[in-house]
């Protein structure tokens, strides 16, 4: 039977994660701070990347899960977020909504344009898509067809993207003086739309260790207290 | 017989209470004083699990009925809600959503055990068949639960398989468009499966007791790892304590690599596409069920060529719900006196075998309906059926090993 367990756990993680495995290129890896357990959300680095989003993205996509007040769970201050909503004549409680509208959209490219909010959860790869995504536009290859319409990218399933390159160097004049280099931006506005998809995530990752932690003690006392309660049964068996 | 009336002078009021309803005693006959086979492995914990699991599901699907809207217009937006504004709902949420992969898990290893150790056979027929029966219900359950959130792999999904009930000669087309609401997919779609996904729980609720009853009924009782009927009064221990601690630690294990899932990798055993708001007018590249599903998946496209006046698509389906409602007259195909397989070494590598082609099956489940996929899963799906219909005859080669007398 343990076979059985073992053999299960082992094809279970097989086919899954052949499940999971769609895209055909490989993605190069960030080292994403959020990746560690006892990380917090960089204020920094989301201000960055709401820069960014605010500023590139929004021309064409919305974030309508996202209010400025959501910023102060970041380590905005009160003022602070007042006074970024003020600079796009926002309330704090105005859900971000793209310059472009949906019919306009329509016109232009024949579809509203996806909404961002939750795009790192909708991508196999999360916020290590977006960057190379954001990095990936290239000169198609020789011989390669490519659709007036279309943009080429190294990353997007089937290389023809509709979006053209949306980032442009020094495209963003950050508030701490960072030099906005593509990848610079890329990074910070994947960072950003990572809190956007699940701002819980640094929680989650935060309290799961003491959960794991408590549960793991308590499988080691009832372990002993179950080969206590049945010392008894064996005794009765050599008698 | 002075037992048949009520005392009408009770020593006690739990005495009058219990001549009245027998609450306490009943619940002490089957939780506490039980007697269970001393000889049980790891393997018979999957059951009790199995049962937390389904409460698990209930309590927090239950929150999460408080603040879901099952409206087309509203259930992916109530869904951010909740994983955003919800107090805790983030973790309602993802132990729900984990939580339905880890009942099947459990199930399966459940139902593996009792194919094992041949807990099917004669006298747990009844018992068995209200397993199979949960497991029908289960994965309708998980079915409807997928489609709540809207996404595009919900959408898709309920396409795909409702589609398959408009296979039926006839009235098929007419009980899809009944089912539907419409002409297809839509709100009143959403919001009926939201409905049956409340209900059907409460109906395997039901069912779980029956099989628990047959299970508990004394002349039927739990089987044990060597399969042989247990006669002898020290063979048994009371079910409490020895089995509600050691059931305790089992779920503490258990809870060690849900919990992580829960905590670390929720989205892992989903698609990420579910995270796509649901677009009637853009088919997702590939459509792949929730993995639990996968396997039948594979039989179900397995099935691609006509027989005589029969359309694939009407035998595909005859080949997934065959596949498993074989299972309710496995108890008529395994003629072996011998119920474990530790004593069947026929059976035992037959077992092994079953196991690894479904897994195998699961993997083609996943994959595109191209070559050479499908005449892998065709070899696959003869395989999985082979394995029910051989065992009639293995029972008569087989050459078993002797029984112990006790254990």
């Amino acid at each position: 039977m343990k076979k059985l367990l073992s053999l299960l756990t082992v094809l279970t993680l097989v086919s899954t994660s052949a499940l999971a495995a769609g895209g055909s290129v490989e993605l190069p890896k960030q080292p994403w701070s959020f990746q560690s357990v006892k990380a917090d959300w960089e204020k920094d680095k989301i201000y960055r990347g709401y820069q960014v989003a605010t500023q590139v993205c929004m021309s064409c996509h919305g974030f309508k899960y996202i209010k400025h007040r959501d910023l102060m769970k970041v380590g905005f201050t009160e003022a602070e977020v007042k006074k970024l909503a003020e600079e796009m004549e926002m309330s704090v409680m105005d859900t971000f909504k793209s310059a472009l509208s949906d019919e306009d959209a329509i016109a232009a490219y024949a579809k509203a344009l996806p909404d961002l909010s939750v795009m790192n959860k909708a991508r196999p790869g999360g916020a290590d898509y977006t960057y190379a995504l954001l990095t990936g536009y290239k000169e198609a290859p020789e011989g390669f067809n490519l659709p007036d319409t279309g943009s080429y990218n190294e990353y997007f399933p089937g290389h023809v993207i509709a979006m053209p390159a949306p980032l442009a160097e020094g495209q963003v004049d950050y508030f701490d003086g960072t030099n906005a280099t593509v990848k610079q931006m890329a990074s910070d506005v994947a960072y950003f739309m990572q809190w956007t998809a699940e701002p819980e995530l640094t929680t989650r990752q935060q309290l799961g260790v003491y959960v794991l932690l408590y549960v793991f003690i308590l499988a080691i006392l009832l372990y002993f207290t179950k080969k206590r309660i049945w010392s008894d049964i064996k005794r009765k068996d050599t008698e | 017989m002075a037992k048949q009336q009520v005392n009408p002078n009770p020593s006690s009021k739990l005495e009058w209470f219990e001549d009245r309803l027998p609450l306490i005693s009943f619940m002490k006959a089957e939780l506490v004083d039980y007697p269970a086979p001393k000889n049980l492995n790891y393997a018979w914990n999957f059951g009790s699990l199995a049962g937390i699991a389904l409460i698990l599901q209930i309590l927090t699907g239950f929150f999460l009925t408080m603040h879901y809207k099952a409206d087309a217009g509203l259930a992916f937006d109530s869904i951010q809600h909740i994983m955003r504004d919800v107090n805790w709902g983030w973790l309602i949420r993802n132990l729900h959503m984990v939580g339905a992969s880890f009942f099947f898990i459990v199930v399966y290893i459940h139902i593996g055990r009792g194919l094992y150790y041949g807990s099917y056979k004669s006298p747990r027929e009844i018992l068995w068949g209200m397993g199979v029966l949960i497991f029908f219900l289960m994965m309708a359950t998980a079915f409807l639960g997928y489609v709540l959130p809207w996404g595009q792999m919900s959408f898709w999904g309920a396409q795909v398989i409702t589609n398959l009930i408009s296979v039926i000669p006839l009235v098929g087309d007419d009980i899809v468009i009944w089912l539907w609401g419409g002409y297809g997919v839509n709100d009143a779609t959403l919001t009926r499966f939201y409905s049956l996904h409340f209900l059907l729980p409460f109906v395997i609720l039901g069912v779980v007791f029956l099989h628990l009853w047959a299970l508990h009924n004394r002349k039927v009782k739990s089987n044990n790892p060597t399969g042989i009927d247990l006669k002898k009064d020290t063979d048994f221990v009371p079910f409490h304590p020895y089995y509600t601690i050691k059931d305790t630690f089992g779920l503490a294990v258990y809870m060690l690599p849900f919990l992580f899932m829960v905590f670390y990798m929720p989205d892992y055993l989903g698609h990420t596409d579910n995270y796509i708001p649901a677009d009637p007018m853009t088919t997702p590249a590939h459509i792949v069920p929730e993995w639990y599903f996968l396997p039948f998946y594979a039989i179900l496209r397995a099935i691609n060529f006509n027989i005589l006046f029969l359309d694939s698509k009407l035998l595909g389906v005859i080949a997934m719900v065959s596949s498993i409602a074989i299972l309710f007259i496995l108890p008529i195909l395994d003629k072996s006196k011998v119920r474990s397989a530790r004593f069947r070494p026929i059976y035992k590598v037959m077992f092994w075998a079953f196991i690894a082609n479904f897994f195998f099956l699961g993997w083609l489940g996943a994959k595109p309906a191209e070559q050479p996929y499908t005449a892998m899963s065709q070899v696959a799906t003869a395989l999985y059926f082979g394995f029910f219909l051989a065992l009639p005859w293995i029972a008569k080669i087989e050459k078993t090993k002797p029984l112990p007398t006790s254990i």
